[in-house]
């Protein structure tokens, strides 16, 4: 449990710590290993705030989610090698790609329950993995396809030299961070839209929220494609940063981890997902030495996701930091309003409500 | 009169049950129009109809639009609450996790128009929406005497306040129709004096209110008409005063041979 | 050709069909879809080939203990992990279900390690490893008639304790409205507990017949088996014992068929393809009701 006051007082203390983080690559004797780990926790906040908007605006268990991050990965890398396609137009494309996807599978399938939708999520990834692993004469099949050219950013008609290559790790690091805080940023607006108070409805009563003039099939769709769209973004960067793709990079583990990040930092929560990306990551890196260290296979570090997962569900349904989920209160109208209920505005209105109690 | 609603021998089965049998009657402009019967007559089932989520296996749902009177059967919830038609539920349905003006909000949705890129972007015309559609929010919260709760999670409201809060939201669809299921179960009776006096106030603004209701003396105080329905069918219609003496309404509630009693 | 690939369907399917039977019973009775199901499956097997190699048990001794240990992973899954979610929102329960499976197939793969073993078959009755009978170039196997005997057997066995046994009578009425079934004095949690072990023994009694059907077991076996099954009880319509069984049946052949005569690369693609298909064209199923919100 943490205290307020350590709630107070980490809050003080994040600037600077992001600060830290976000220049360690230009720290003298940084390790390649540890950006590497930040770099991939930045990719899954990606995916992370990506499947939040389902599972947690939506209330819709979406375990197929990693079947746009291939999507798209794939999208990037075929593109990369047979077309030569800069970076910067792949990322619209693949986004595209998945949000295409995402309709198509939509649009047919959330007029059910969400159980149902559930398991037609997870059946699409699998047909996903085993599209990319059995059609060879695209994807190489499980050899996988490697030499996927790394980003480049072409300015040189601005300026004869402006033409940079994305080799090693900082240049990497630095744009996944980019694509964070636009995801981020995208993600925070959308919450407090009306976009997102039709999603909060459909998540909390669906019929409720027709019977206010909703289309809860039509925003149900939004919500799965802008989703897939963020997901294979996410997937369409992990491409040109790996540099080589495998059908088995893309199988359900994967959907269950991000969930599981998810889950963590509090199902509907922005921050909370990039929180939960970045502790399931190190765990995950922890876990991977610590388990090889007892002779165990690295797999079995699933087993802490499994239990983490339900322990959240039983004892934390909110998530690891509900404290951290203050969000909406930024909205300087909601800020007026609130100063005004303080000051007693419309204390006049109560009537003959005082024997209600409030 | 100037009719808003017409029903024309509207059924509704459900696999064999006919939960509806061919129902007709007429819901004048601005009326309040009392819809009563004993418990499972089909009150529920009628306004689920009405307002799109059970469309009626037969039968005819014409309602004034803009261009005189149209048939509205099939639609979706969704678009009978654009034709401003609203409900509240039997048993309350709010938005429980959501604070008391996030349920207000969300009820603008079909009166607002702000879409994904306006929203990101955050244009002039999606703040200027937003703040109207707090303001419009603000002010049918006022107008039900919630005003100073606008900031509390919904859940967390007194038993009354929750159903009131369940009229603010139906009201913020700026409806023509409004229909209220049983909005004074559960209160006590200081709190549906209060009842009585929003819902004459809502009436008083143009809004046109069919009423289910259990409290006979609410009904017989504020509607000036009555529909009576027992398993399903039409079985008397008139002033609360001529209801009251009609044989087969007491013989609906009390039972075979209570007339002759 | 063709014959032998729709015994080699049906085999497989009558073995979804018992898997598929857990999913829906427990499905019909809490409204959950216990992702776990796949793994207690898996337990069996492994349960039975511990005790036949460990314990030197005899095999059916080694069959019947091993079903009744799953039985009680059964009973204390729900405890533990879904019985404290009961008034929870679905998602929750959904979550915790996922979970729970993906721990428990970690932990076998701790204890058991990941890689796949044979089923002892030195253990086995004699008969069961040869062929019974060949018509021409179709062959049936002891193995597969017994594999049909047990589970015709246990099918006809559920439906007699479903049909005319308190407690079968009792799970109904839960499926039908858990209030009502409560108000009538109905021991709620001791249904839904009878639920899951009769669901959990017969996924074990599959997983046993699977593993030495293939002659192989390992801790990620009840994964695809999971799935599948479960799209068998979503084909036959959730929540419908008999749907179960036929959409098991069905889909075991649709599979041995698609496998024969497109591609058998796309083997398990046909189960996904029909469950999405079904869930898309048909939700109710071939045999069941209509999932519709309530007012």
């Amino acid at each position: 449990m943490m205290g307020r006051a350590m709630v107070a007082q980490a809050k003080r203390l994040l600037p600077v710590a992001g600060v830290l983080l976000l220049t360690y690559p230009l720290w003298p004797g940084a390790s390649e290993y540890v950006l590497h780990v930040m770099t991939l926790a930045l990719v899954y906040m990606v995916l992370a705030m990506g499947l939040n908007i389902v599972p947690g605006f939506c209330g819709l268990l979406d375990l197929g989610y990693v079947g746009f991050y291939g999507i798209g990965a794939y999208t990037a890398g075929l593109l990369t090698i047979h077309y030569d396609l800069s970076f910067w137009v792949i990322v619209p494309l693949a986004a595209l790609n998945g949000a295409l996807w995402g309709a198509l599978l939509g649009a047919p399938t959330l007029r059910l329950t969400g159980d149902y939708f559930a398991i037609v999520t997870f059946g699409f990834s699998e047909l996903v993995v085993l599209f990319l692993t059995n059609e060879i004469w695209l994807t190489r099949g499980p050899l996988g396809l490697p030499g996927i050219a790394p980003i480049t950013l072409n300015l040189s008609w601005l300026h004869p030299q402006w033409y940079f290559e994305f080799y090693g790790k900082a240049p990497n690091f630095y744009l996944a961070a980019l694509l964070v805080a636009g995801v981020y940023f995208v993600m925070t607006r959308l919450e407090d839209s009306r976009l997102g108070r039709a999603w909060y409805a459909i998540r909390e009563d669906p019929l409720a929220a027709a019977c206010c003039g909703v289309d809860i099939l039509r925003y149900k769709v939004i919500a799965f494609a802008i989703s897939a769209a963020i997901g294979a973004m996410g997937g369409c960067f992990y491409a040109r940063w790996s540099m080589f793709l495998s059908p088995d990079m893309f199988k359900f583990w994967e959907s269950f981890l991000v969930l599981c990040m998810v889950v963590l930092g509090g199902l509907g929560n922005i921050k909370g997902a990039l929180v939960g990306a970045a502790i399931l990551v190190c765990l995950g890196e922890l876990l991977r030495e610590g388990l090889g260290a007892v002779g165990l296979p690295p797999e079995t570090r699933f087993m802490a996701y499994g239990l983490i997962m339900v322990l959240i569900m039983r004892f934390r349904p909110a998530g690891l930091f509900p404290a951290i989920a203050a969000s909406g209160r930024a909205n300087p109208l909601l800020a007026a309003l609130s100063r005004r209920i303080a000051a007693g505005d419309f204390a006049g209105d109560r009537g003959d409500n005082r024997d209600t109690p409030a | 009169m100037t009719p808003l609603l017409e029903l024309d021998r509207i059924s509704k089965r459900f696999g064999g049950l006919h939960a509806l049998a061919d129902v007709s009657f007429t819901v004048a402009c601005g009326e309040i129009l009392g819809l009563i019967g004993p418990n499972g007559a089909g009150k529920t089932t009628l306004f689920n109809c009405i307002s799109g989520l059970h469309p009626p296996s037969s039968g005819t749902i014409l309602y004034a639009g803009s261009g005189g009177l149209m048939r509205i059967n099939g639609r979706k919830p969704e678009q009978m609450t654009a034709l401003g038609i609203a409900r509240t539920f039997q048993n309350i349905r709010l938005f429980n996790s959501l604070t008391v003006l996030d349920n207000v909000r969300i009820a603008r949705h079909c009166r607002t128009h702000a879409n994904f890129v306006r929203a990101v972007l955050r244009t002039r015309f999606q703040r200027a929406e937003e703040q109207a559609i707090v303001e419009a929010a603000m002010e049918r919260l006022r107008f039900v005497g919630l005003a100073h709760h606008a900031l509390a999670d919904a859940g967390n409201l007194a038993y009354g306040d929750q159903r009131r809060l369940e009229i603010a939201r139906a009201l913020a669809t700026e409806p023509r129709l409004l229909l209220l299921d049983e909005p004074a179960a559960g209160m006590n009776p200081r709190e549906t004096r209060r009842l009585v006096d929003l819902i004459q106030a809502i009436v008083a603004t143009g809004v046109t209110v069919i009423l289910i209701e259990h409290d006979m003396k609410l009904v017989m105080s504020i509607c000036r008409r009555l529909v009576v329905l027992d398993h399903g069918t039409h079985i008397a219609e008139g002033p609360p005063a001529a209801i009251r003496e009609n044989p087969r309404v007491i013989e609906a509630y009390l039972g075979r041979g209570a007339v002759h009693a | 050709m063709l014959e032998q690939q729709l015994i080699n369907g049906l085999t497989l399917g009558l073995i979804y069909a018992l898997i598929a039977v857990g999913y829906t019973m427990v499905y019909g009775v809490i409204q959950l879809i216990n992702f776990a199901h796949g793994e207690i499956y898996m337990l069996g097997a492994f349960f039975c080939v511990t005790l036949i190699t460990a314990a030197g048990l005899p095999f059916y001794v080694a069959m019947l203990m091993a079903v009744v240990c799953c039985a009680m992973c059964g009973i204390l899954l729900d405890i533990i992990a879904y019985r404290p979610l009961r008034r929870a929102p679905r998602l929750a329960a959904l979550i915790t279900a996922i979970g729970m499976s993906i721990f428990l197939q970690n932990l076998a793969l701790i204890i058991w390690g990941s890689r796949s073993k044979p089923f002892p078959r030195t253990a086995l009755p004699g008969y069961l490893t040869e062929q019974a009978l060949t018509v021409g170039s179709v062959g049936l196997s002891w193995l597969q008639l017994f594999i049909f005997a047990v589970a015709i057997g246990m099918m006809l066995l559920l439906y007699l304790v479903i049909q005319k046994t308190r407690i079968g009578t009792a799970m109904r009425a839960l499926a039908q409205n858990r209030t009502a079934a409560a108000l009538m004095g109905i021991n709620v949690n001791r249904v839904i507990s009878f639920t899951f072990a009769l669901g959990s023994a017969m996924g074990a009694v599959a997983g046993i017949l699977v593993a030495i059907y293939y002659n192989t077991l390992y801790p990620t076996m009840g994964y695809t088996a999971g799935v599948k099954a479960f799209a068998a009880a979503v084909l036959g319509g959730i929540g419908s014992v008999p749907g179960a069984m036929a959409g098991g049946v069905v889909l075991g052949v649709a599979e041995a068929l698609g496998a024969g005569y497109v591609s058998s690369l796309y083997r398990d693609g046909v189960a996904y393809a029909v469950m999405i298909a079904v869930i898309v064209l048909r939700p109710s199923g071939i045999l069941g009701r209509a999932v519709t919100d309530k007012a």
